[in-house]
């Protein structure tokens, strides 16, 4: 976007060996917005699937492969580096650096990503097709004797990848943070983008190892004819799920602690208000961060794993929805007595609030085991990973980038276009998920490609594709606009949201976009 | 903005509609006709968490609209400058933390009952394949696959749930059963139908390419017609063999 020579050629080779966090955090987010557009078209192959109950359009086996892509694709190649995208552009900025700690490391983070998604895309052509078991991966289904092809070993390799980039990345975000603030940006005068993405880091520094550990076990099952799974040769399927929610159990919090970030930046600046509890709002991330690694079993509470544990899981799944709680009531009491401008980005900003919040009521019913085995698997539980996952990640990065994007490009996104947008994906976003609640409670399956012995699913399917047609809309406009704004001439200015009226933050201090180092001189903060 | 009003309004008939329309059908599921105890029991766990958290969610929510619809941006407006307050902070964490434990109490007296079946009736041996179950009574020496599980009304039937092959999960929504099947491991379940009838599920743990048709049927029955269908089904008595064979002198 931003392009600081004037060949066109040399603008291209600037691109490819660019070690600036801002290129690099840009080049990230057209990486997670091409794969969005190919995660959102599997989508609406599941839908089309299932919209009558015993459709042709696809094969079972295909449409496991489309079920178990989409899902990969959208958390480890969507959600994942667009908060990275963000985080690598605004972190360095927030707290008064010239770049990331280690530029070159950055720059090896973001083009391992792209072997990773060619590996998964290419995973489609080879005989057999891509991995059928879900983003999950249970073994063993994923061993050789139930999966053959090499699909699920280009899957492997594609996480492998992927989870190296998320190793480097933390490192480096963490030794940014801790070293590289300018001279009086103690810890708690950091803005809480750049705290959630200290936490976050921390999280996937600690969590990422034991997810390539576990895929690197089943590698060898599949490879090397070990038996780490494989209850023939001495091994134990459920050690599979124990290591894999280890990880993707704070996975989920490495996909939204960094927009609550985004939101916690977008809400005083329209509200025209601090934001409130601000102290309170880091204790929370931290607390969300801690408790986030004692809660993963909760998603085996149907594998007839030990009841004490199961209560232990399930306990400690319902402390966390206190923290989760007061960074709710401190946003509502950031907007309260403030005089709201609805720009789109605010308004992404608060659907993000009302759905996070029946995400997080949908979750907290999950801790309740009794209730959590009945829907466990079932539609309940897609719902409830949408109204987080999309309702909201998805609407923390679109918010993000409205309220960035000035800063990125130098040019403001079309609010007219973009309040249409809104519209269309939030009303689109529970057309879709909220029948899929009731689904979950009548005793739908997830991931089954037909349902042909129970018709009475199809009408609430068939609601759902209206949704999910709002919701592409929506999409395409965004689209539109994006390309629409970068044709237009640079002129948003260095704070063209007026934020530096409401709290000081760096990003909005200098150009936009900014000048390479972004500082002339490293400020000092008061 | 009156045609957003009135696409939102669509959408909620819709919805509705699709609600009564979804009650009409021969449904079988915990939330609307229980017929297990245990399913009875996790419905009202249900209840009871959702009496807790219902308020959380409608006052949090109308908290939100509300300072949305009031403090819209006016001209001459002055935001408000405050940005904390210890009180208000302690209470929000304090309140739902208290919420919890009320949620906490039902939830694992529920799970208790789940764990700990009371004297069995009958055992059943659930074998998960791909894909198919199969169900084998050890006392009554019946071995079946691919058919309905056939067990007597009002009496407790006990499951050891396991797996030839990939993760199965023994899945009957009105029975409020669901218990993954692993290879390698016997997991339990047990469940006590009140009334004869013919209950439907299936297998809720992706299995391969047929998953979505790994059907699960169970015939509850009266006591008659089961001890009937024992005596039907019963391997014929087999005739005493000679366990040495009978010696043959050469000369």
């Amino acid at each position: 976007m931003a392009d600081y020579k004037k060949s066109k050629l040399d603008g291209i080779k600037d691109w490819l060996t660019t070690t600036d966090h801002k290129k690099i955090g840009i080049m990230y987010l057209w990486f997670a917005l091409f794969n969005a557009v190919v995660g959102g078209s599997l989508a609406g192959l599941i839908r089309s699937q299932l919209f009558t109950p015993d459709s042709k359009l696809l094969t079972p086996e295909m449409y496991n492969q489309v079920m178990s892509m989409h899902g990969t694709l959208m958390i480890f190649f969507v959600i994942i580096p667009a908060m990275v995208g963000f985080g690598n552009y605004v972190v360095p900025i927030q707290i008064g650096a010239r770049d990331m700690a280690f530029p070159k490391l950055n720059a090896f983070t973001f083009w391992i990503q792209i072997p990773a998604a060619i590996l998964m895309f290419s995973s489609f052509l080879v005989p057999g097709g891509t991995t059928q078991a879900g983003w999950t991966g249970y073994a063993p289904l994923t061993t050789k004797q139930f999966s053959g092809t090499a699909g699920v070993d280009m899957w492997i390799f594609g996480l492998h990848l992927v989870g190296m980039g998320s190793i480097l990345g933390a490192i480096n975000f963490l030794v940014t943070i801790i070293n590289m603030r300018a001279p009086g940006m103690k810890y708690l005068k950091m803005p809480l983008l750049s705290w959630t993405w200290f936490v976050n880091a921390v999280l996937m520094l600690v969590a990422t190892p034991v997810l390539a550990g576990v895929i690197t076990m089943l590698l060898s099952d599949r490879l090397l004819g070990t038996s780490f799974f494989q209850p023939a040769g001495g091994g134990d399927p459920v050690l599979y799920q124990h290591l894999f929610w280890f990880y993707s159990h704070p996975a989920v919090y490495i996909m939204v602690l960094p927009g609550m970030g985004l939101v916690s930046m977008v809400l005083p600046a329209f509200a025209h208000k601090k934001i409130f509890g601000y102290k309170g709002l880091v204790l929370a991330t931290c607390a969300i961060g801690f408790i986030g690694f004692m809660v993963w079993g909760h998603h085996m509470f149907a594998s007839g794993i030990d009841p004490v544990l199961r209560s232990i899981f399930a306990f400690m799944t319902m402390v966390i929805a206190v923290p989760t709680g007061i960074k709710i009531f401190s946003w509502i009491a950031t907007i309260w007595g403030g005089t709201i401008r609805f720009t789109t980005a605010m308004r992404f900003g608060l659907a993000f609030i009302s759905l996070f919040i029946i995400g997080g009521m949908s979750g907290l019913t999950l801790a309740v085991i009794p209730f959590d085995v009945q829907v466990h698997d079932t539609y309940y539980v897609v719902a409830h990973l949408h109204y987080v996952l999309f309702g909201g990640s998805m609407m923390t990065l679109l918010a993000g980038l409205f309220f960035y994007f000035p800063k990125m490009s130098g040019r403001v996104l079309d609010e007219k276009l973009g309040k249409i947008s809104f519209w269309h994906i939030f009303i689109g976003m529970n057309v879709t998920f909220l029948p899929m609640h009731w689904l979950g409670i009548l005793g739908m399956p997830r991931r089954v490609s037909s349902y042909p012995q129970r018709p009475e699913f199809a009408l609430i399917n068939q609601i759902e594709m209206l949704g999910y047609l709002l919701m592409i809309g929506g999409g395409i406009l965004i689209l539109y606009n994006i390309f629409k704004t970068l044709r237009k001439p640079k002129n948003a200015g260095a704070d063209p949201w007026d934020v530096n009226q409401i709290q000081n933050t760096l990003e909005w201090t200098i150009s936009s976009p900014p000048p390479p180092e972004n500082f002339e001189t490293i400020p000092v903060v008061k | 903005m009156k045609r957003k009003i009135g696409l939102i309004t669509l959408i909620i008939l819709i919805l509705a509609a699709s609600l009564v329309w979804g009650k009409e059908e021969p449904l079988t599921n915990w939330l609307q006709d229980p017929a297990t105890p245990l399913a009875k029991d996790v419905r009202t766990n249900f209840w009871i968490s959702l009496l807790v958290i219902l308020p959380f969610l409608f006052i949090s929510e109308g908290l939100l609209f509300y300072a949305i619809v009031k403090f819209k941006a006016k001209p001459n407006a002055k935001p408000a400058t405050f940005h904390e307050n210890l009180r208000l902070e302690i209470a929000w964490t304090i309140l739902p933390a208290l919420a919890l434990v009320i949620i906490a109490f039902p939830t694992f007296t529920t799970l208790k009952k789940m764990e700990v079946p009371p004297k069995s009736d009958l055992v059943v041996e659930v074998i998960g394949h791909q894909f198919f179950w199969e169900y084998r009574y050890p006392r009554q020496e019946i071995n079946f696959a691919e058919k309905p599980l056939v067990v007597p009304v009002n009496k407790v039937v006990t499951l050891n749930c396991t797996s030839v092959d990939v993760i199965h999960s023994w899945f009957v929504p009105a029975f409020g059963v669901k218990q993954d099947a692993n290879p390698g491991r016997i997991t339990h379940a047990w469940f006590k139908a009140l009334q004869t009838g013919t209950y439907k599920g299936q297998c809720a743990e992706l299995c391969g390419a047929l998953h979505a048709l790994m059907y699960i049927t169970v015939n509850v029955v009266s006591d008659e017609e089961f001890k009937a269908w024992v005596e039907k089904n019963k391997p014929a008595p087999v005739t005493p063999t000679p366990t040495v064979a009978p010696v043959k002198s050469k000369t």
